[in-house]
């Protein structure tokens, strides 16, 4: 599309061929389901808009000239830009601007998982008089000994079972840590707030919905009260332990160079 | 375009408009055609709202509530949906990326037709027929049309006919639009504007173009097929000779689940424009953003037999598709997550169009939500072809799509019209809506749990039904009127709405540096771009953007 005079712009001139030739190609299906002279009429619009269209585009595009109107002015916006959290450069900050290193989440996940594991083994101890009860009710959910197992047996000492407990237990505590550890940076108000109530509630309310499927043993036994309390234990502890360890700032306010680990000389 | 100072005649105009073969009127015919389609697929689920709100209703007879399921779903998804998106992504990619039309501006016009003409087809289908031309009305086999539903046997008449031949019509449209986009996107992009630097509205609908051209193909080979098996006696899905209705479902579904994305990622588009302009801040993760559209284009092409748990595939094919189905919430999470990081910390406009985007992330959660029990074989076993699934997907179109669509007309009616629409009335329209549309369809979870299958024209009492459906078609009431004030604002607007100015919204992308409405060539000088907010550059010469990207 070239410009044109002084005063005007080519832009593709107007043209019914398209329509004419949708029109035809409608038509000629359209024939299917009515009579055959429909799709007649289809092949002569579709053949007239056909050739309409090449002669539209064919030897030379078939442009006409719009005439120019007054342009839009943009003015210098009257709103002065607000930085988030100056960082050390001028730069719009991206949020969060500091956060938990890795080692807090996992460090935090092992310490909720201590806390975590502590508080059931009382519970076992209190309201089943065996420390291995809640053990062996999580090892249910890998295995259908365990599963099918009798109340009695619940409250024996089982080594596989107390393998694979602390397998699943060691393995999610660590992973909700790292969790923690990415998420807590990003809540505004105080790390015990969200992550010691709101976030053991919200996911207690999830496993209350699931753990029919997941672990039908725990499913059946389950005291909530306790089981509240063990996931609060965790949020606090894992929380605490995250929101102490020291933040650091993400790299956005670095110089490129520095960001993608280029060495660059100080000119001091 | 003739511009004379006398007043043209209302033939004139008509005249201009059925010629142009300028992008931004196409949109808007686009746009327009997709609202009215919208009225009369809405009247339909009216209708199946008011019979279905009291057990053993007469309001119409099983037929004629066959038929406007058939013709609310088919409508919704290819006469309103499409048409919709494709209206925003013609008028809005070439201003977006600096360019002075489409690359094929007559395929343009061309496809615009076709797909009007099509939808054309399948209301035609009322008149064509019966009466003059044999047996049945409309189509009532559903949208996805199951074999052997769609044999001779069970389709006398022609009505199956029409629904096959209206998509074939409309589906040549979308490839030629789809082509189109890609065309303009990879062509004639502004000086400066980098892949990188696209817009990402530009970019997911890039996405969606692809999508559209590998997923209607599948779409129309079946069409096809079916009308060997109609007409010359084929017999690919005829199961009584030895075709197979799966192979239907696998060809329709393969077709099917995509299109939900190509439905719903032009959804993201809009979100994706409105949420940081009116958080004032960037966008955030734009190369997460762009990254995770890219992926759930590829990964939602490998999901689409999570529609065939129940037809009995292998526990390692329903394993397959219950895992690739769950992947595809990771890249969707991440853009949820990006966005709800772009508002945080921001200053915060609520005007109509956040709103309505505000509503979305709301109600799309609920939609992933249960779409990820979906997502579980043995919970779909239970749950498939049941009124949990309507209300599952309906939070998805109407979350994902719906809210955002009204966003998007909130937001960039000023750009086509040069006035604004009323704020007040967009207030009432949006929450009538929200009220209206979790009445219509919180309670229909329910009744799926408690066992009301879908498709369904009546029930018996005291199955517990009642009460949900109640709701349910109460929820329409609230529906509707939300319509009636924002049709109402449109008309008023028109009339006498604010005038906007080329930019009323303190907006960054290239749209807004031409005048409202914009002129037929766009730009007089095409712009040349640094950064991917080209306007902030402009209004901020002290602190531009491209000193950080
Ligand atoms: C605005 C309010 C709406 C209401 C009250 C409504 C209501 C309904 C009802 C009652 C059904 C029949 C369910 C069944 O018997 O299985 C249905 C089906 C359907 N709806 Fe909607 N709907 C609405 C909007 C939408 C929108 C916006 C879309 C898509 C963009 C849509 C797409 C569909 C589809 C694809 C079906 C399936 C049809 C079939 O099974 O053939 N609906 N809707
Ligand atoms: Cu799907």
């Amino acid at each position: 599309m070239a410009s044109g005079g002084p005063g005007s712009i080519h832009a593709p001139a107007p043209t019914a061929a398209p329509l004419v030739t949708a029109f035809g190609v409608t038509l000629l299906l359209a024939g299917l389901v009515t009579s055959a002279i429909v799709s007649v009429v289809g092949v002569v619009a579709f053949v007239v808009g056909a050739v309409g269209w090449f002669r539209e585009v064919l030897p030379r595009e078939h442009e006409e000239e719009v005439a120019l109107e007054p342009a839009a002015a943009i003015a210098p916006s009257p709103h002065a830009v607000q930085r988030l959290a100056a960082g050390t450069a001028r730069h719009r900050a991206r949020l969060p601007v500091e956060v938990y290193p890795y080692s807090a989440g996992i460090k935090g996940g092992i310490a909720g998982g201590i806390a975590m594991a502590a508080l059931a083994v009382v519970h076992g101890l209190l309201a089943h008089r065996s420390p291995w009860y809640t053990i062996n009710l999580l090892a249910a959910a890998g295995s259908s000994a365990m599963t099918n197992a009798p109340e009695a047996a619940l409250s024996q000492f089982d080594a596989q079972a107390l393998l694979l407990a602390f397998a699943i237990h060691a393995v999610l505590s660590v992973l909700v840590g790292l969790l923690y550890g990415a998420l807590l940076p990003m809540f505004p108000w105080h790390p015990a707030f969200w992550g010691g109530l709101v976030a053991p509630l919200m996911w207690t309310g999830l496993i209350a919905a699931a753990l029919d499927v997941v672990n039908p043993a725990l499913n059946a036994r389950i005291e909530w009260g306790w089981f509240v309390a063990t996931q609060i234990a965790f949020g606090l502890v894992a929380g605490l332990v995250v929101a102490r360890s020291s933040r650091i700032a993400t790299f956005q306010h670095a110089p490129l160079a520095v960001r993608s680990g280029i060495e660059t000389q100080d000119d001091r | 375009m003739h511009r004379d100072a006398d007043r043209p005649s209302v033939l004139a105009i008509l005249h201009d408009w059925v010629v142009t073969v300028d992008h931004k009127r196409l949109g808007l015919m686009y746009i327009a055609s997709g609202l009215v389609f919208f009225l009369v697929a809405g009247s339909e689920a009216a209708i199946m709202r008011i019979q279905l709100a009291l057990p053993n209703n007469h309001f119409v007879s099983p037929q004629v509530f066959n038929r406007m399921m058939t013709l609310h779903g088919t409508t919704m998804v290819f006469f309103v949906g499409m048409p919709i998106l494709l209206g925003f992504a013609n008028y809005l990619v070439p201003l977006m990326v600096g360019a002075r039309d489409m690359a094929f501006p007559r395929l343009n016009a061309f496809s615009f037709w076709m797909s009007l003409f099509g939808a054309c087809l399948l209301y035609f289908s009322f008149l064509g027929a019966e009466g003059l031309y044999g047996g049945g009305t409309a189509p009532d086999v559903g949208w996805f049309a199951y074999a052997p539903l769609t044999a001779r046997a069970f389709s006398r008449g022609n009505s199956t006919d029409y629904w096959t031949l209206s998509l074939l019509v409309s589906g040549i449209g979308s490839i030629g639009t789809a082509v189109n986009l890609l065309a303009t996107t990879l062509c004639l992009r502004c000086p400066g504007m980098t892949l990188g630097k696209m817009p990402l509205f530009v970019w997911l609908n890039f996405v969606v173009a692809c999508m559209i051209l590998i997923v209607i193909s599948p779409l129309t080979a079946a069409q096809i097929m079916l009308t060997l098996d109609r007409f010359l006696g084929a017999h690919f899905f005829d199961t009584q000779a030895g075709g197979s209705a799966v192979l239907w479902q696998h060809f329709f579904w393969i077709f099917g689940h995509p299109e939900v994305y190509v439905l719903i990622l032009p959804g993201f588009a809009f979100a994706s424009e409105i949420i940081p302009v009116f958080s004032r801040k960037v966008i955030f993760g734009y190369p997460f953003m762009v990254a995770a559209s890219v992926s759930i284009g590829f990964i939602s092409l490998g999901v689409w037999a999570h529609h065939m748990f129940t037809v009995g595939m292998t526990p390692a094919g329903n394993t397959f598709f219950a895992v690739s189905t769950m992947i595809v919430g990771v890249p969707t999470g991440i853009k949820v997550f990006n966005w709800l990081a772009t508002i945080w910390g921001g200053k915060i406009r609520f005007a109509t169009p956040m709103l309505f985007c505000i509503g979305f992330l709301f109600q799309f959660l609920c939609a992933g939500l249960t779409g990820i029990m979906l997502s579980v074989a043995p919970f779909d076993w239970q749950l498939s072809d049941s009124y949990f699934v309507v209300a599952h997907f309906h939070y998805v179109l109407i979350g994902g799509l719906l809210f955002t669509i009204f966003g998007a007309i909130y937001y960039w009616f000023p750009k086509a019209t040069g006035r604004r629409l009323d704020e007040t009335l967009g207030r009432w329209h949006f929450w009538l809506f929200v009220v209206g549309f979790n009445l219509t369809f919180a309670p229909l979870h329910f009744a799926g749990m408690i066992g009301m299958p879908r498709r369904i024209y009546t029930y018996q009492p005291g199955r517990g039904f009642e009460l949900w459906n109640q709701l349910a078609s109460a929820g329409v009431v609230f529906q509707a009127a939300a319509i009636v004030f924002f049709l109402w604002n449109v008309v008023r607007s028109l009339v006498r709405g604010a005038p906007a100015g080329a930019d009323p919204w303190d907006a960054w992308t290239l749209e807004w540096s031409t005048s409202s409405p914009p002129p037929p060539y766009n730009f007089e000088t095409l712009p040349v771009v640094r950064s991917r907010r080209p306007l902030w550059d402009l209004k901020h010469p002290d602190d531009p953007d491209w000193r950080y990207e």
